[in-house]
């Protein structure tokens, strides 16, 4: 394959714009994929990704088109969709030289749209503009081209319209792909450079990376090296997908593929990484690399704690695919044993529960969202805790230091206020509003991250009647005036309930949860009282009562089958308590203490 | 040998915003064809068996004509009965009238279940009942009058804004018209009921207990012995028919929605009339695993106050009560009782008695 006929690019676009079904559409005209095989959605593997209609994990593609009497080869390479992977999109955008920037019809620029095109730009990639879904009933495509424009600077003729559920505009898409994206650069002649921008795991191959040839050449049987730990294989396979897997014995510079050298263990090849050749290599690692860091943190536990090992199991199998996923053991007094789990954000730690839940069938407490504080002690050392558990004593500490997010939402101007109010509860700091037109803006606040762990992706759609998108950077430390607040029952800190929460909304947070927990807790066999407490001292309380009644009033013969579904039922219900000392909680309550509302 | 049999009459003329039993609007076309349908049915399952009771439920088997019943009691002549049979009728204040009565009488019926429910019109309103305070005196009266001693009534608490003071009012009513039984029980709002579909809830738990307790402490200073959860009676007036039940002895069953436990098999006929005039009587037809059969003997055993007869529960089941791990558990924590041959649950726990059975569960 000619270097010159290769186009390598990514779709980017804020969630719902449809871009895997125009990634879909995309293999269609490239006759990739039969029909038969037309999945919706082809490049989501994952179950939950084609539920929730995100994409988690990357995948590249090779495809072939015949435009003017040239063969072109043409790699997509998928990229996830929420802020919380970005640095994996930043990577995988790293191995394009074109991203095509799709925007709904309807919804025009969204918080994401911006985000992503910011990385594309940032990689020095040609951008494609695309409105998609031009035949909605509401698609106003107009003022999308305006935005287009006048806020991100494009000329109306390099936009193209499609309709990648109806298949319109396809072709003219493909062609301008050809057209405008450059080549790769790349010297196949040089020492190799092959960025890693994403991995995963096989059960027959080991680890199996994905990489961009930048210069040189890698060829079977060659010794690779990883040049951010110096780590080396033998590349036992090459491989495209197109979009199924085909064996290669070489990938040349301007190629995308894939690289097995019977790896073990995931963590060793790092997304963002460099491969070279042992002998010969490279003199530099590609520019961008940066290891991935974990922002929240929260404790999973088997609810049933004799299934401790089977979730060590879970974990570490998700790990395989998911270098991103950290966890340690950890020890609850309330819970037992269980692991301390690191994550990229929200989304990742949502997705790892369910996945865990779903496809181990081990039902989870997830303690509630940590970040990582940074603890001035007297004695002048520093320290960093991702559990309010870890928290010193008060005596011992000088400051504690949180970290901040910069929000930027997009919502149209009449949520302003509404969206003021909600980062200001959230102890927001007004940064500036920016207008992209008349209606529609752009809004910053500096927000400790701990509070966006709580609800406010609930709140602000709720505030915007789901009209706002939102996205976030992580922007340093601030000093915060911070306390450990305990959540006591029958007496006991239950040490998995306890949160870090600024003094200052402490006692309205402590109320709250207190309620909120005595209408979760069910009644028990006898009083239990629920007490909030920062030190020793109280500052809320609140009593579960004790059972009452739980009898089957009337009972004759016919009934005792329906009678004993009930008894059955019941039974369940109690499998899925957690019992502390003599309290049994529901796994629910775990969570309450995330809810700033009082539950109805 | 079976000695029990349950005969439902599925017809009312009007339908309670709590029931959830099964029931039809009465109507003169289907009653015959029905009584036809439940003879076959009787013929076909009936195995000559000596009857010690028969048990008409409903539905309001009193809302039946005359004519109806005559129909009614020449099919159960195809029984045999025991000297000592206890027959049971259902019925309701507004049905009931002298001549029936006195057909009752005429073919063996000794025993009489009323539904009363209430004796407070803003009670029976929400019940959706519409009988007065007196028309239920005066039909208990003539019921007595007409020389039956075996009288129970239904009546019900726990009805959204009662008061205890209201509870209390209906006992007294209930001790000042003599009766020997009483079935009283807490208002449960069952999925498929009026009351469910129209979101009424539960009156306040601790308010519910406190009902349960005031009921116990003046039917014991009145002369009545707590049997089970919901039944009193005076001495010897228990309900045989309803001991077979918790007994988990074997019984037949007829009619629509009815059922039956015979040969180690627990059915249910179906609820649909025109099945079931069609004779496609049995819905579900289970046949019992005998872990099942133990636990429904201690779900239905430990319903009765004196509990379950450790002996005939080794004979009947091969299990040594006294060596159940649970079981030994429950007594060391005081919630069962074992005493005199017989483990009982305590009372003090008789009002949570889910909590123990659900630890019985496999």
């Amino acid at each position: 394959m000619k270097q010159e006929n290769i186009r390598n690019f990514s779709i980017i676009a804020h969630i719902d714009h449809g871009k895997s079904t125009l990634a879909d559409r995309i293999l269609d005209a490239t006759s990739a994929v039969t029909e038969r095989e037309q999945k919706k959605q082809l490049l989501d593997n994952m179950d939950l990704e084609r539920e929730r209609g995100i994409t988690i994990k990357l995948n590249a593609v090779q495809l072939k088109y015949h435009y003017q009497n040239e063969d072109y080869t043409l790699h997509l390479i998928d990229t996830p969709g929420h802020v919380d992977f970005s640095y994996e999109v930043s990577r995988s955008l790293a191995a394009c030289e074109g991203a095509l920037l799709i925007v709904d019809a309807a919804q025009g620029i969204q918080a994401q749209t911006l985000a992503n095109l910011y990385l594309a730009m940032e990689n020095d990639l040609t951008i494609i503009p695309v409105i998609n879904k031009i035949d909605l009933p509401n698609a106003d495509i107009e003022r999308v081209k305006k935005e287009l424009k006048d806020t991100l600077g494009f000329n109306e003729d390099e936009i193209i319209l499609t309709s990648a559920k109806s298949g319109i505009g396809i072709t003219e898409l493909i062609e301008a792909i050809i057209e405008k994206i450059p080549a790769p650069k790349g010297n196949k002649d040089d020492n190799l450079q092959a960025l890693i921008f994403d991995s995963y795991y096989d059960a027959y191959r080991g680890v199996v990376a994905l990489i961009r040839v930048v210069n040189g050449k890698i060829k079977v049987g060659d010794q690779m090296k990883m040049m951010s730990n110096g780590l080396t294989y033998e590349v036992v396979e090459l491989g495209v997908h197109n979009p199924y897997p085909a064996k290669k014995d070489m990938l040349v510079a301007g190629e995308v593929g894939t690289v097995c050298g019977s790896i073990k263990n995931i963590s060793d090849i790092k997304v963002g990484d460099t491969i070279t050749i042992e002998d010969s290599p490279a003199s530099n690692l590609l520019p961008g690399y940066k290891p991935m860091k974990s922002m929240v943190f929260c404790g999973l536990y088997p609810l049933d704690s004799s299934k401790y090992p089977e979730l060590r199991e879970a974990l570490e199998k998700l790990k395989l695919n998911d270098a991103s996923l950290e966890f340690a053991p950890e020890t609850s007094k309330a819970l037992g044993f269980g692991f301390r789990c690191g994550f990229l954000g929200l989304l990742h730690m949502e997705i790892i529960q369910e996945r865990i839940e779903r496809e181990f069938n081990i039902d989870l407490i997830a303690t509630s969202p940590s970040v990582i504080y940074e603890i001035t002690l007297t004695d002048g050392s520093v320290i960093n805790i991702d559990s309010p558990v870890k928290m010193p004593d008060k005596v011992k500490i000088v400051d504690i230091k949180e970290p901040y997010i910069r929000t930027n939402i997009f919502v149209t101007s009449e949520y302003i206020g509404p969206i003021m109010e909600l980062c200001q509860n959230k102890r927001g700091i007004y940064h500036s509003i920016e207008y992209l037109d008349n209606t529609r803006v752009s809004i910053h606040y500096e927000i400790p991250l701990s509070e966006i762990v709580y609800d406010f992706f609930e709140k602000l759609k709720s505030y915007t009647k789901g009209y706002a998108s939102f996205d976030y950077d992580f922007i340093g430390y601030k000093s915060s005036n911070l306390v450990k607040m305990d959540i006591l029952l029958n007496g006991e800190i239950i040490d998995a309930l306890s949160i870090i929460v600024h003094k200052d909304f402490a006692y309205n947070r402590g109320r709250i949860i207190v309620e909120n927990l005595r209408k979760l807790i069910p009644r028990q066999q006898f009083e239990v009282p629920i007490q909030a407490s920062i030190g020793n001292k109280v500052i809320a309380r609140a009593d579960i009562k004790a059972v009452r009644k739980n009898v089957l009033a009337k009972c004759y013969g016919g009934d005792v089958s329906r009678k004993r579904k009930l008894l059955e039922k019941q039974k369940e219900g109690k499998k899925r308590m957690k019992m502390i000392g003599s309290v049994e909680i529901p796994q629910e309550a775990f969570l309450s203490v995330l809810s700033m509302d009082e539950e109805d | 040998m079976i000695k029990a049999c349950y005969i439902h009459i599925p017809f009312c003329e009007r339908i309670c915003s709590y029931c959830d039993f099964c029931k039809v609007y009465y109507d003169n076309k289907w009653v015959n064809d029905y009584l036809t349908s439940l003879e076959l049915e009787i013929k076909d399952k009936y195995q000559g068996d000596v009857l010690d009771t028969i048990y008409i439920g409903g539905g309001t088997p009193t809302c039946l004509k005359i004519e109806e019943l005559k129909r009614l009691f020449d099919i159960i002549k195809m029984f045999k009965v025991s000297d000592n049979l206890e027959f049971t009728i259902e019925g309701n204040i507004e049905s009931i009238d002298e001549e029936k009565l006195k057909l009752f009488k005429n073919n063996y019926v000794n025993r009489l279940s009323i539904g009363v429910e209430s004796f407070h019109p803003k009670h029976l309103e929400l019940l959706n009942r519409r009988h007065s305070t007196k028309e239920t005196i005066d039909a208990l009266t003539l019921i007595k009058k007409m020389g039956f001693k075996n009288i129970n009534i239904d009546l019900i608490y726990a009805i959204p804004n009662q008061t205890i003071d209201e509870l209390k009012e209906d006992l007294n009513l209930f001790l000042k018209l003599d009766l020997p039984h009483l079935s009283v029980y807490s208002l449960i709002i069952e999925e498929h009921t009026k009351l469910y579909l129209d979101k009424v809830d539960n009156i306040d738990e601790d308010l519910d207990y406190e009902m349960y307790q005031t009921i116990n402490q003046i039917l014991t200073n009145h002369g009545y012995h707590q049997y089970e959860i919901s039944n009193y009676a005076k001495d010897n007036y228990e309900s045989k028919h309803n001991l077979t039940y918790w007994n988990n002895e074997e019984y037949y069953g007829f009619g629509l929605g009815a059922s039956g436990y015979l040969g180690g098999v627990r059915y249910t006929n179906t609820r649909s009339i025109s099945n079931y005039l069609k004779g496609n009587y049995v819905n579900e037809k289970i046949q019992l695993t005998k872990d099942e059969m133990v636990e429904n003997a201690l779900i239905l055993g430990l319903r009765k106050i004196k509990g379950i007869k450790i002996e005939n529960f080794e004979q009947k089941y091969g299990i040594k009560m006294m060596e159940d791990k649970v079981i030994k558990e429950l007594i060391k924590e005081e919630k069962l009782i074992s005493n005199n041959g017989y483990i009982y649950i305590n009372s003090k726990y008789i009002y949570l008695s889910n909590e123990i059975l659900v630890r019985l569960m496999k």
